[in-house]
């Protein structure tokens, strides 16, 4: 069995780093990893994907359609366009930060009548694919934390939060502060715990996560 | 990148990208000289290699294109050094002309040359199939599935570079190289840098009419031992399976892998005999028609050209000659696009004639919950030069419209692809690096419209100026515009010979595309700052106007190359915010600039996020009311 995470957000967010912090994590842990990454060109504010894969029989760098444990979107609408890899039932963890492509807002210039996409349109929408999605606002997690730019790390949090991650948790912020840029080590741990919390007060219902101390 | 893993000297795992593992498997091998052009999925190479020059002895250079990259690998190689090189396959494109002569002369210190194609055209112009370079050119080829077999493969190529005297293709897909995995670290024990003699080693590496006779004979000699070698190659191997089954499977690269993921999904690991092949140039004959012996029928399961399926299906002839084939020509594959394990595990049920049930249900199902999604097309970053050029170019087409001149737009390859987007929407046509020039030079002499030509700094150098000076040597006419952001910005931001530095943040010699372009002669040649649309506008003007060629150099560094320099320097950025007592919602900054900072308010007027505005200032200068202004306080990013 592998345990299949696809992560998704825009390009900037840090999902390089987060790839490799949990890939470490899992080196550290003695757990096979294989990654599809997919980060289109350089260009920042474009789709970014990563197909993340843990365990023994996971042979392909691609998740099977449908195959995903879980789906992490760093933007709410990426959840959306993704959401075909998550398993029926499985498991969201989605940013409730929405970041409006030049085209969607120009669309609303050109025709006053037109609306943004919401994110209630979006979770909702991710709703109908499964019941379990939490939504987390990780720039204000960031913030808190003292970095905005560590949404990633909030993620990484969310994530250790679920009992099916294959890791220990200490096994991951182990890998954070070796791969975070130095002096920013105690802001983005910060940030992990906070997105623990927030990530197990979203799913306290549904019997997935850990038992937080 | 985690710089302390690839540069460790001793033993041990890590978690890297292929990539990643390529550079380290190259510093393992000792390898001396390296040389690149970037391109994607293989510009990390560069990158890695770049950033490790702080922590070994080899020398390195970022080079003008792929052909002078292959060039110098192959001088360090004449000399009997290590050498490296790494390229996308259509930048083999340019730098065949060299490597098929490499395959008559031969190589002498070990030679690798890394190619990546890109199935399903993720980050390239087209699918191309680099493959038959490799029988077309007589040089082996080595095909990884894994980082961990990528970095064996690279340390092999050396060693059998040097066994056969020639340069070893390694060559990777998309997949390969952007995936990342655990891998083996061995100890690294280089010798040091030193001068060798030429005269001690000298050799023949020429290869005119008679000497290239004889040499070709050579070459058809070295692929037949090279062959008998790869019989035995470790990289080739099959996988058991049950006899009963009839039918087996042969493939390579990333194919393979989907294989092991489509056969657990089917329910069927282990039973079906998977023949994985890592030497596919040239194939081990012997090694595929024992395998082929006995079945009923194959499988052969690779991305774009039927490749290896010809080789199978000439093998079966002799060796099996009722064995069905299932791939390409069957129908159960397709030529075009990449795969991955749900096409693969359609194939092989269809060929096995087992169950399965495709996934077209759930992409329906997705697609409906999709319906009126906002789509994320790539952009120009919150700080891009490009967008206040073309910013000022439409402005300057605009207040031109009344003159009811026409325009075609040659676009090229780079960041600026993306004036193919709106608000710009310019795009007549777009081929390859260099090509707009060229186009130009053959359009402008038979349309009535006035031509208008892009190019970036470093494809000005890598392949637009040959047409450049066919251009003004023929007196051609057009308007070219140089986007000079001082990086090759596209693949991550490398230093060109427009950058002051080069590998490593060692200090390079800058050459100013101004000074090129009047050295050779062109008359109307200015240079503007991409930044200041309004003054632009009439510079821009009269290079549409003018009769010959015009040349108008737009300058200021990429937006993420700056960001990283000031991080460097610590200066913070400084974002713009919308006055909202002065905004009277003309929307200029928001239908003119699209830029991802900027969305609609809850009131209905403009806003900048902090977070994702760079401080260019462009949309400021396009507000006619003077709405936008620099924030007093500290930017919240670093
Ligand atoms: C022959 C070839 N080599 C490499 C590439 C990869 N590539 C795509 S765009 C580009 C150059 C971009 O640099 P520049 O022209 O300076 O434009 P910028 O992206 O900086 O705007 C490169 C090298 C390619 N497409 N073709």
């Amino acid at each position: 069995m592998s345990f299949d995470i696809f992560i998704c957000g825009v390009g900037g967010q840090g999902l390089v780093l987060l790839t490799n912090a949990l890939g470490r994590a899992c080196l550290k842990s003695g757990l096979k990893a294989i990654t599809g990454e997919m980060y289109g060109l350089s260009q920042r504010s474009g789709t970014v994907s990563v197909h993340m894969r843990i365990g023994e029989d996971a042979h392909s760098p691609l998740i099977p359609i449908g195959g995903a444990d879980v789906l992490v979107a760093l933007e709410a609408i990426e959840a959306l366009r993704y959401i075909e890899y998550l398993k029926k039932g499985g498991l969201v963890l989605m940013n409730s930060r929405i970041m409006h492509p030049p085209v969607e807002t120009a669309g609303l210039v050109k025709d006053r009548s037109r609306k943004y996409f919401t994110l209630e349109e979006a979770v909702s929408r991710v709703k109908r694919w499964t019941s379990m999605v939490a939504v987390i606002d990780a720039l204000a997690a960031a913030k808190e934390g003292g970095n905005p730019n560590a949404e990633n790390t909030v993620f990484l949090g969310c994530l250790s939060a679920l009992r099916g991650l294959p890791l220990d948790p200490a096994k991951v912020k182990e890998a954070i502060s070796e791969v975070v840029p130095r002096g920013t080590v105690e802001q983005n741990l910060k940030a992990f715990e906070i997105g623990m919390r927030r990530a197990s007060e979203a799913l306290c219902g549904y019997g997935v996560c850990r038992d937080l101390k | 990148m985690v710089l302390k893993d690839v540069v460790s000297p001793n033993k041990g795992k890590a978690f890297m990208l292929c990539n990643e593992a390529i550079a380290r498997g190259a510093i393992e091998a000792d390898v001396k000289v390296v040389a690149f052009y970037p391109g994607a999925p293989t510009s990390e190479i560069l990158d890695t290699f770049s950033e490790a020059l702080g922590s070994f002895d080899y020398q390195m250079q970022i080079a003008t294109n792929e052909k002078v990259a292959l060039e110098i690998c192959a001088g360090a190689s004449f000399a009997g050094l290590r050498s490296l090189t790494a390229m996308k396959s259509v930048g083999m494109n340019v730098a065949s002309d060299t490597l098929f002569v490499l395959g008559y002369t031969g190589a002498r210190g070990g030679m690798v040359v890394v190619m990546a194609d890109d199935p399903h055209a993720h980050s390239s112009q087209s699918e191309q199939d680099g493959r038959f370079f490799a029988p077309n050119s007589y040089i082996p080829m080595l095909e990884p599935s894994t980082a961990q077999e990528a970095k064996d493969m690279i340390k092999e190529a050396f060693s059998i570079s040097e066994r056969h005297r020639v340069p070893v293709i390694v060559r990777t897909v998309t997949r390969v190289n952007h995936q990342s995995g655990v891998v083996e670290l061995e100890e690294i024990r280089r010798s040091g840098f030193s001068r060798v003699r030429w005269r001690d080693l000298k050799e023949e590496y020429l290869t005119l009419g008679e000497v290239a006779r004889r040499k070709k004979l050579r070459m058809i000699e070295r692929r037949g031992s090279l062959e008998r070698e790869f019989e035995e190659s470790a990289f080739n191997y099959i996988l058991g399976g049950d006899a009963e089954v009839g039918t087996g499977i042969v493939t390579a690269s990333t194919a393979y892998l989907h294989v092991l993921e489509a056969l657990k999904v089917l329910g069927i690991s282990g039973k079906v005999p998977v023949l994985k092949l890592g030497t596919t140039y040239p194939v081990p004959r012997r090694l595929v028609a024992g395998f082929l012996k006995g079945l009923r029928g194959v499988v052969v399961v690779e991305e774009l050209s039927p490749y290896l399926e010809t080789e199978v299906t000439m093998i079966a002839k002799d060796e099996n000659p009722g064995l069905r084939i299932f791939g390409k020509r069957s129908g159960h594959f397709s030529e075009a696009w990449e795969l991955n394990p749900d096409l693969v595990a359609k194939g092989l049920a269809s060929a096995l004639a087992i169950p399965y049930e495709d996934k077209s249900g759930i992409i329906e199902e997705a697609k409906a919950l999709k319906e009126g999604m906002p789509e994320r097309y790539p952009t120009f970053c919150p700080g891009c030069p490009h967008r206040g050029t073309f910013a000022a170019l439409s402005q300057a087409l605009r207040a031109l419209s009344a003159s009811g001149k026409g325009y075609y737009f040659a676009n090229d390859i780079g960041c600026y692809s993306m004036w193919v987007f709106p608000p710009f929407s310019k795009a007549d046509s777009s081929l390859c690096m260099g090509a707009s020039v060229g186009i130009a030079n053959g359009l402008s002499n038979v349309i009535e419209e006035r031509v208008v030509a892009v190019v970036g700094d470093s494809t000005f150098y890598h392949a637009a100026l040959p047409a450049i000076l066919n251009a003004i040597h023929n007196r051609n006419k057009f308007t070219l515009l140089v986007l000079d952001n001082s990086v090759t910005a596209m693949t991550g931001q490398q230093p060109n010979l427009s950058t002051e530095f080069t590998a490593g943040w060692r200090e390079g010699k800058r050459i100013p595309i101004e000074d090129v372009c009047r050295a050779a002669g062109a008359e109307f040649v200015e240079v503007i700052d991409a930044y200041q649309v309004k003054e632009n506008v009439p510079v821009i003007r009269r290079a549409l106007e003018h009769d010959g060629l015009a040349i108008v150099v737009s300058r200021r560094e990429c937006a993420l190359y700056g960001d990283r320099r000031k991080r460097k320097r610590g200066e913070r950025i400084t974002p713009y915010y919308v006055d909202k007592s002065v905004c009277r919602k003309p929307y200029a900054c928001i239908r003119d600039v699209h830029c991802p900072a900027h969305e609609i308010d809850g009131d209905g007027q403009p806003r900048i996020s902090p977070e994702l505005c760079d401080g260019c200032s462009v949309c400021s200068r396009m507000c006619a009311f003077g709405s936008i202004r620099r924030s007093g306080t500290e930017g919240e990013r670093r």
